[in-house]
């Protein structure tokens, strides 16, 4: 054992050594890229490829029975829908319906399909849509897409006069009107009619499907799919759409979406020009490190606006969740969720979650949402006073030593919260909830749970509260209903009640009815400012922070229409540019 | 000597089995299925219908039987994560873990024995001493700290790129291309595995060097006028080869258990990613067919160090035998 | 070496034990304007106590801060108020400070293994010794239970034991069932060395003369053959420790540990999973130093010529 001194001390002056490198090296700017000169050719429209990313590879590529986001995305790209929703205007846009007329009473719509054909050169016609509906509304084909073309719970009436014609009735009285047909993706008949017959719909278009079984309608055709590695579209040459000048779109050659399940390695990837955009926004904390960049003139950092699905926090309002426990007495108690959002300085959260680049919000739908924001909605702002008199009034005080509030009973005013794990905004927004509520003398003891878990105990009303997000496709809260009527699947409080179960949640319902069928906009906005009201005063679901969103582009798209929804860009995948480095320039990306 | 290995063999069999079988039951133990997540969105009726249509409604003994009656046929099920059969996930994902372990090996394997054999050979001097630090500093640096440590040195200086095995290559890279890609991908999980077996090579090639260097034989060979580097690699390196055989088996199942963690942290596709995504969803055929899969490599990795060290040692043999 | 094993354990059983007196900070008071701080540089001037300048923020979104050199602050053990905090390590994620989480840490992770290292070596012993002394089947079945769980893929067993529990559970909860997976894995090194020792004393003049005295199997265990083995289970228990520690941090790293507030080092490092931030904020991977540190110190205290004890398979494992 005599090397021992030995190598004590070798290792001693090593250390020394790296740690006097380190200090060196840290003083040194981190080195750039080399940076060579990007040279573009002349500003040309057509032409090019964009790479993107995708997160988790698609389960199957068959919209009808899948919503989740890569197949919604896959179908943004080789599908068509009737009529859309232009995401950045929201106006109602022609389609593969080149017009329509509605009924006097707005309930039955007249649609002229324009003529245009599916990628293998079968003509698209009026038996499209017929076969697009039965299969939606088949039970056994167990659509997503089905409840949400449903009017009061009815399914829509369809018929085709002739091949070029479609007339859409609906059931009742709907205010969103024509509108609602965008959530409707078309379906090839010629293509998968039998699968349809032989009861096999749902399996049909399946991720092994050979992409030239697939036929698509929309802008791109998908020509290979590696799974695990890419997604590679092409141009479909039978595109119906022209841009303003008459020249055929869309004007990339090819869309390669790069399956990269991790969001790090995505972001490198978008640092190192590996790609051209990310499929989702950036996160606040990763700005710092794109801006660089930004300042080199590689990438662009589009502002989107507010946010429109901000995270939220809502207790357990079943009865029977809280029948055997003594908090149910006060947990459930409107004045107690008041004082908690007098509690939290929306402003030290918006800092602390987001960095700063967010905005206070009282209510679910946020200033991002024109059209149905209303800011005049009652708000119970920061002020520790009024939250501990409010709790003074549900019977809570300290009655012992320690430093937590009791009830009468003596029981401890404590309560778990769950929240998805790895979502950095959500962990750090119950950290910030837990550390606002403790002075106030109020526990929370917080749980991340993978999303599964939670969204299982969510459904089972196993839970006292819940701080979670989820996204919406539309911005209209007719579109919306199962969040706001006590009986829908989205009610996430209390889910799926027979009758109301509290007074407010009843004008709620009623007010929503009035809402959903009322053809004049200004009575349905007027209407739903009401609903809003109520929301914001009973505060069944707490919202804090709504995030500014920022997505990275690199600077050689052009020609973007982004949005705060998802897909922000590839929604109108037709009509983005890029821009193909000359050939001197190459090698500098 | 057959009997031994079959014995061996049954052994391993048996673990395959047992880990795949209890993994799968755990699973679906716990709480939250797949179409949880789905679940928010789609009526209660609609879960309902999925989740027959997955089979998740039956007994816990009937899908568990159903399940086993697939693996004897190699059949690990459909991974509900990703709708592909299990089987052909993990052979690619497999593939991925391979390429890894393998380059991590060969690197141990070249850094280590010549170091071994260098450091074993030398009576003292600071060439052997600095080989000495070396080693004991990359003996403590565990897979989870040096693929930390490498990823923030490639993130900081931007000299390899970090995560993932390839880049976005584009739809048509050359196969060139796709080589070279690969090749900046892999120095970072594949030294932070290397590192730790390196040190472990050189450690245990030095003494065996040490060793055989006292044997008459090559002092032997000295005498008979051979130089002190020919006395070396002719005659005590093979000699000391077959002591550091035996230790391949053992570090076969630390590059698999270790690859796990590297591939985690360097977004690595491979096996353990796979499993950590399967543990995340709840996707239990796909958490079962990577257990067992894990198990089967471990066990096989097992068995051929036995048979190598049973062919090599015959004590090992006569020892087993009743 | 046994002397400087056993030192080394006690030093860090005392170091995690202290946090509470050591950590300037509660290990989970966050300062909000001070998410991602750098650690700041302590100035020495003449004997008096050290000082830093105080952090101001520059820029919010992009997380950057300015030293205010105007002013100084005394370091929190020389007294100082909490609203201008002093980060000798820096700050995370939530602004809590990195010196005192590493602190606080060090008595969960350490407190774990150490922990589990007792557990896994008691038993360890126990089933080793009782198989050498009994033979005849009861040492077969034993010694094939052992060999059975030293190849089974640890980290998926963990990995899926961990998973199934629960994940709502209180931090003392997680603390005793991590501890019980840990010992469940770790065992079998301990008592396939124990039996290999007790086979060979068993039969040895002095067990003969105590068994000819009348001593009892229970008496000749305890008295006897365990001591015979002391060498051998402080050995393994310098090498099953930082394989614990490590262990620990891969679960915690993975989501599959403690829960966030609870600070350990694998719930620290978990953080630094994430490669942007890594390079822009370094010294949260001061647990991963730390962590380096405590192997390094086991591989010099266990002579560096024992590379091939089995604990070395139980530390890549993790």
């Amino acid at each position: 054992m005599n090397r021992q001194p030995r190598i004590l001390l070798s290792v001693l002056l090593l250390s020394l050594f790296a740690f006097m490198g380190w200090r060196w090296w840290s003083g040194q700017q981190p080195p750039n890229d080399s940076g060579t000169e990007i040279v573009f050719s002349d500003a040309s429209t057509r032409g090019g490829v964009l790479t993107s990313s995708l997160r988790s590879e698609p389960r199957t590529f068959n919209r009808l029975v899948d919503r989740n986001f890569p197949t919604d995305l896959i179908s943004h790209l080789t599908q068509g829908k009737l009529i859309r929703i232009n995401r950045s205007t929201q106006e109602i846009e022609p389609a593969l319906a080149e017009s329509w007329t509605a009924s006097a009473d707005n309930q039955t719509f007249t649609l002229k399909l324009r003529e245009a054909a599916w990628s293998d050169g079968t003509p698209f016609t009026a038996d499209d849509v017929l076969f697009t509906f039965k299969a939606i509304y088949d039970p056994k084909v167990n659509s997503v897409l089905a409840s949400s073309l449903q009017v009061n719970g009815k399914p829509l009436g369809v018929t085709a006069p002739d091949a070029r014609t479609v007339v859409v009735t609906y059931p009742g009285a709907f205010g969103p009107g024509i509108a609602l047909l965008d959530n409707l993706t078309l379906a090839p008949k010629h293509k998968l009619e039998a699968a349809l017959a032989a009861g096999t719909f749902s399996k049909a278009w399946g991720v092994a499907t050979p992409v030239n079984e697939l036929v698509s309608i929309g802008p791109f055709v998908l020509s290979r799919y590696e799974a695990g590695q890419r997604l590679v579209f092409d141009r479909n040459p039978r595109y119906w759409k022209k841009d303003a000048s008459g020249a055929a779109l869309p004007h990339v050659d090819q869309i390669v979406l790069e399956v990269v399940p991790d969001q790090n390695a995505e972001l490198v990837r978008l640092q190192a020009g590996q790609i051209d955009m990310m499929q989702q926004q950036v996160r606040p904390e990763d700005i710092a490190t794109l801006r660089p960049l930004v300042d080199q003139g590689k990438l662009q950092l589009l502002e989107l606006g507010v946010g429109t699905d901000p995270d939220l926090f809502f207790f357990n309002l079943r009865p029977q969740h809280w029948a055997k426990d003594p908090r149910g007495s006060w947990i459930t108690r409107r004045e107690f969720r008041q004082a908690i959002s007098h509690a939290v300085d929306r402003e030290a959260f918006a800092n602390t979650v987001f960095l700063g680049a967010g905005v206070p919000i009282w209510g679910p739908v946020t200033p991002g949402n024109q059209k149905w924001f209303s800011p005049n909605v009652p708000r119970y702002g920061f002020s520790v006073d009024k939250a501990r008199a409010l709790l003074a009034g549900l019977g809570l005080a300290n009655r012992d030593a320690d430093e937590w509030l009791e009830d009468e009973k003596g029981t401890e005013a404590r309560f778990t919260l769950l929240t998805y794990r790895g979502n950095s905004s959500l962990e750090r927004g119950a950290a910030v909830l837990r550390e606002d509520l403790r002075p106030l003398g109020i526990a929370v003891d917080v749980v991340a749970l993978e999303q599964g878990a939670l969204v299982e105990r969510m459904l089972k009303g196993d839970f006292e509260s819940i701080a979670f997000f989820f996204s919406s496709s539309n911005l209209d809260p007719a579109m919306t209903a199962d969040f706001w009527l006590s009986s829908g699947s989205g009610h996430i409080w209390n889910i799926g009640q027979a009758t109301p179960a509290t007074e407010w949640e009843k004008q709620i319902d009623d007010l929503m009815q009035q809402m959903t069928s009322s053809l004049d906009q200004v009575e349905r906005k007027r209407l739903f400012d009401q609903v809003q009201n109520i929301f914001a005063e009973n505060l069944p679901v707490i919202y804090f922070v709504a995030p500014r969103m920022y997505i990275g582009v690199s600077s050689r798209v052009g020609s973007m229409a982004p949005t705060i929804l998802r897909p922000q860009l590839l929604w109108s995948s037709d009509t983005i540019t890029v821009r193909t480095p000359a050939p001197s320039g190459q090698g500098g990306r | 000597m057959g009997r031994y290995l079959l014995r061996r063999l049954g052994f391993a069999l048996l673990l395959v089995l047992v880990v795949s079988s209890a993994s799968l039951l755990l699973t679906r133990l716990a709480p939250g299925d797949i179409t949880s997540d789905q679940a928010l969105s789609l009526d209660p009726a609609a879960v309902a219908r999925m989740r027959a249509e997955l089979g998740l409604d039956r007994p816990l003994a009937a899908q568990y039987l159903s399940w086993l009656g697939g693996v004897v046929q190699l059949d690990f099920g459909r991974s509900l994560l990703y709708a592909r059969p299990v089987s052909t996930l993990i052979s690619e994902r497999a593939l991925n873990t391979a390429v890894l372990a393998v380059v991590a090996l060969v690197l141990a394997t070249v850094i280590g024995l010549p170091l071994g054999v260098y450091s074993g050979s030398r009576s003292g001097g600071i060439g052997r001493a600095t080989v000495r630090v070396l080693s004991v500093l990359a003996l403590s640096v565990p897979p989870l700290i040096g693929s930390l440590a490498l990823v923030f040195l490639a993130a900081r200086t931007g000299w390899l790129p970090v995560g993932g095995m390839t880049s976005a290559l584009g739809a048509d890279p050359s196969w060139a291309h796709w080589l070279g890609d690969l090749a900046r991908h892999l120095p970072i999980p594949a030294l932070a595995l290397a590192l730790p077996l390196a040190a472990t090579l050189e450690r245990l090639q030095a003494q065996a060097i040490e060793k055989a260097s006292r044997e008459p034989f090559v002092a032997a060979s000295r005498a008979r006028g051979l130089g002190p580097v020919q006395a070396i690699v002719r005659h005590a390196w093979p000699v000391s080869l077959r002591s550091v055989l035996g230790l391949y088996g053992v570090m076969i199942g630390s590059l698999f258990s270790g690859s796990f963690v590297v591939e985690v942290v360097t977004s690595w596709p491979g096996l353990g990613r796979l499993m950590y995504d399967a543990l995340k969803a709840r996707d239990l055929y796909l958490v079962a067919g990577c257990a067992a899969s894990g198990a089967f490599f471990l066990a096989a990795g097992t068995w051929a160090a036995d048979a190598l060290l049973a062919f090599a040692d015959p004590r090992v043999r006569s020892q087993e035998a009743p | 070496m046994t002397r400087r094993a056993a030192l080394f354990v006690a030093t860090l059983a005392a170091l995690s034990l202290a946090a509470p007196w050591l950590a300037p900070y509660d290990a989970g008071l966050g300062f909000r304007d001070f998410l991602h701080a750098p650690p700041m540089r302590p100035l020495f001037q003449g004997f008096s106590a050290p000082v830093v300048h105080p952090l101001v923020l520059a820029d919010r979104l992009e997380q950057r801060f300015e030293a205010d050199q105007s002013r100084t602050l005394p370091l929190p053990w020389f007294g100082g108020a909490t609203d201008q905090p002093v980060f000798l390590l820096g700050a995370d994620n939530f602004g809590r400070d990195v010196l005192s989480r590493l602190l606080y840490g060090a008595r969960t992770s350490v407190g774990l293994a150490l922990f589990a290292t007792i557990g896994a070596v008691v038993i360890g012993a126990f089933a080793g010794a009782w198989a050498g002394l009994r033979g005849g089947w009861i040492d077969d079945a034993v010694m094939r239970v052992a060999d059975f769980v030293l190849i089974l893929p640890v980290i998926y067993v963990v990995l899926v034991l961990r998973a199934v529990l629960p994940l709502v559970l209180p931090a003392s909860t997680v603390f005793l069932l991590v501890a019980c997976i840990f010992v469940a894995v770790g065992w079998p090194f301990v008592a396939k060395g124990v039996r290999a020792i007790v086979v060979a004393e068993r039969d040895r003049e002095y067990v003969q003369a105590a068994r000819s005295l009348g001593a009892g199997p229970g008496r000749i265990l305890v008295h006897h053959l365990i001591p015979a083995c002391f060498g051998h289970l402080v050995v393994q228990a310098t090498l099953l420790l930082p394989g614990f520690i490590l262990a620990e941090a891969t679960l915690s790293f993975v989501g599959l540990g403690f829960p966030d507030p609870i600070a350990s080092w694998g719930t620290m490092l978990a953080e630094a999973g994430n490669y942007n931030a890594v390079a822009r904020f370094p010294w949260t991977l001061a647990p991963a130093v730390a962590i380096f540190a405590i192997v390094l110190a086991t591989n010099l205290i266990a002579s560096p010529d024992r590379k091939l004890s089995p604990g070395r398979k139980a530390g890549s494992a993790a």
